[in-house]
């Protein structure tokens, strides 16, 4: 019980020093700063990963700790990734706009300036107005404040209605699957101020950083990535270590007993489910400005469950379970849908890997229930204490 | 002895069915009270009542010497005013050790904020190992509570309400499945906790309530058929009709 976080729960400084390596290799390797054995696009891939890592480690604290299955989470993880590319959208169109009225005889005004953005913007679903949800949006400062703040609110307003009401088990599930198909239809209309289909792209450019390279950019995101993750492990390694984490996993094993304890449950949901939608919130604007777009499909009620499954697969309650899992499957899923696999010739059926491979993940999630109940990090704990005296 | 729980009139109706009926109980501290009754009698709903858990149509709940109100309170007020509960079926934390249940339980502030900051002070320390000896689980302290066996679960709970330090302590069924030994030693517990405690007992097991050696309330069909030593009910006309269908 005594000590720093590192010597309570040994997986921090492993998972610290893997992390570690893993940023030096990237760096090595990469085209900016090493031998350029790693593509720039194979970079944002990893990078990325690292951020879905950190969704997946948000839903092992609210799903594995606590015990709410929340099949939302990724509605948090893609309204991050709105709240930043409204702000990386806005100061790149105006930097456009200010360059193309450069040679104009009589300089722009701001207003104009103003005007021709949001033309820019906005003219993909016919307006030109800047809608009320963009009011931020010019300013960085601000617009990060949001990431922490929109997802934390909706969360915080979804949270407090479903928890005062008792809402739990697979109600809850079903009431976050319609929040986040709630939202992703909401943002498929175009007059939501939000482009409609079209989501916010264009989200690689960042805004400042114009003559430098994607190269050395792609780099960058991924060591902010790395850094980002490392500390919510911390952060969640010493949040669950303590009595915070016995009382959570008193809630997730047996609510009532926690609450004749003394305990406002609802009150610790409640805390678990915001602060977890706010890591996600983070993840997602730190994803999207690698993947270049984000659109109203990113929120999808189907990609909340892939964050449950890999969790699942990863194996709940143990942190390091849930980004192995996110890890695995998700590089696994590109590798399989980005067209790398070879196609399986059987002369008579050509296995196309694009279409196989929710079958395969279907067929993994299967096969770790059945042979590995606790998971890839359940595996990773027999093999730790096999080698332990 | 003073009044430490007045329960006076409360009935309450589940889908027309009157599960408690015009029901009134007292309790005072310190003071051991056996309550039995046959299947559906309203005991569970009557500890449902008490701990905020259900509410009565009508009635009131009044607690303490000031005479508040249980009834506007949340289960988990209710529990922080000083009303421990016992479970029939033993819940504690199976996949934590007895120290970290211990340590859950302990009278401290409950919100999320306290518990994130939480250090264990030699207080607590001292506490958790004074409750420890009490119950019996002195050298079970770091094994998970999930291998305990049946009767040691159970005093780990009634450990778990005492390290809450309640007024009031509500047990359901302590001794249920338990050998000859662990009910002596339960027995003896409940009645060292009664010299500090108002204890409340619900029971099936006659054999125990004998040993309790207390005043017993028979609950019949939602409210009290009598009250007094076990042998003065027992003599009761209408609790061996109760009893003994006749």
């Amino acid at each position: 019980m005594e000590g720093s976080i590192f010597t309570r729960n040994r997986s921090v400084p492993v998972f610290i020093g893997v992390l570690t390596l893993l940023a030096l290799g990237v760096t090595v390797l990469s085209e900016a700063y090493g031998t350029g054995a790693l593509s720039v696009s194979f970079t944002k891939v990893l990078g990325m990963t690292l951020c879905l890592c950190l969704a997946a480690l948000a839903m092992d604290l609210v799903w594995g700790y606590c015990g709410i299955l929340s099949l939302g989470h990724f509605a948090f993880f893609g309204l991050g990734g709105y709240v930043i590319g409204m702000w990386l959208m806005t100061a790149r169109t105006e930097t456009i706009v200010r360059a193309s009225l450069e040679g104009a005889v009589i300089p722009p005004t701001e207003a104009e300036v103003s005007t021709a953005t949001a033309l820019q913007i906005f003219s993909v679903v016919g307006a030109t107005d800047w809608p009320w949800m963009w009011a931020v949006s010019d300013s960085l400062f601000l617009s990060l404040v949001m990431v922490v703040l929109v997802p934390g609110l909706l969360a915080l307003v979804f949270g407090w209605l479903a928890f005062r009401s008792r809402v739990t088990g697979v109600y809850l599930s079903i009431l976050t699957q319609a929040m986040t198909l709630a939202l992703s239809l909401y943002l498929f209309q175009n007059d939501t101020g939000l482009r409609g289909n079209n989501g916010l792209s264009g989200l690689q450019n960042i805004p400042g950083l114009e003559t430098i390279g994607q190269d050395r950019i792609s780099v960058w995101f991924f060591w902010a990535s790395a850094l980002v993750l490392g500390l919510a492990y911390v952060g969640a390694a010493w949040m669950v270590s303590g009595k915070f984490g016995n009382i959570i996993r008193g809630i997730r094993d047996d609510e009532q007993r926690v609450r004749f304890l003394g305990y406002r449950v609802e009150g610790y949901k409640l805390f678990v489910f915001t602060f977890t939608g706010i890591l996600c919130g983070v993840a997602g604007a730190l994803y999207y400005p690698q993947a270049g777009i984000v659109n109203p499909d990113e929120i999808a009620p189907i990609a909340s469950i892939y964050l449950a499954v890999w969790v699942a697969i990863g194996g709940r309650g143990r942190l390091y379970g849930a980004v192995i899992g996110a890890a695995v499957v998700s590089l696994l899923s590109t590798y399989f849908t980005g067209g790398r696999a070879p196609d399986i010739d059987l002369g008579v059926y050509v296995i196309e890997w694009v279409d196989w491979w929710p079958v395969l993940l279907g067929l993994g999630f299967v096969l770790v229930t059945l042979f590995a109940p606790k998971g890839l990090g359940g595996l990773v704990d027999s093999l730790v204490r096999k080698d332990a005296p | 002895m003073s009044t430490l729980l007045e329960v006076q009139g409360i009935s309450v109706t589940f889908d027309g069915f009157r599960a408690i009926n015009n029901l009134s109980f007292v309790i005072g501290c310190p003071e051991m009270r056996a309550v039995i009754g046959p299947n559906g009698a309203g005991k569970t709903t009557f500890m449902d009542i008490v701990t905020g858990k259900t509410r009565p149509d009508t009635g009131t709940v009044r607690w303490g010497e000031m005479g508040t109100s249980l009834l506007s309170m949340s289960e988990a007020q209710i529990a922080q005013a000083g009303v421990g509960r016992k479970f029939q079926r033993p819940t504690v934390f199976e996949d934590q050790t007895v120290w970290d249940n211990l340590r859950v339980s302990l009278k401290k502030p409950r919100g999320p904020l306290s518990a994130l900051f939480d250090r264990v002070t030699e207080a607590d320390r001292a506490r958790i190992a004074e409750i420890a000896a009490e119950i019996g689980l002195s050298d079970q302290l770091q094994r998970p509570a999930g291998i305990l066996s049946h009767g040691q679960k159970q005093w780990l709970e009634i450990g778990m309400l005492l390290a809450q330090d309640p007024k009031l302590l509500l047990v359901d069924e302590p001794a249920a499945g338990m050998t000859t030994e662990e009910r002596e030693h339960t027995t003896a517990l409940l009645k060292r906790l009664a010299e500090s405690h108002a204890v409340v007992v619900v029971e099936h097991d006659m054999e125990f309530v004998r040993r309790l050696d207390c005043k017993v309330t028979v609950l019949h069909e939602g409210s009290v058929l009598a009250e007094g030593s076990l042998d003065h009910v027992m003599a009761n006309e209408r609790v061996i009709e109760v009893y003994l269908g006749r």
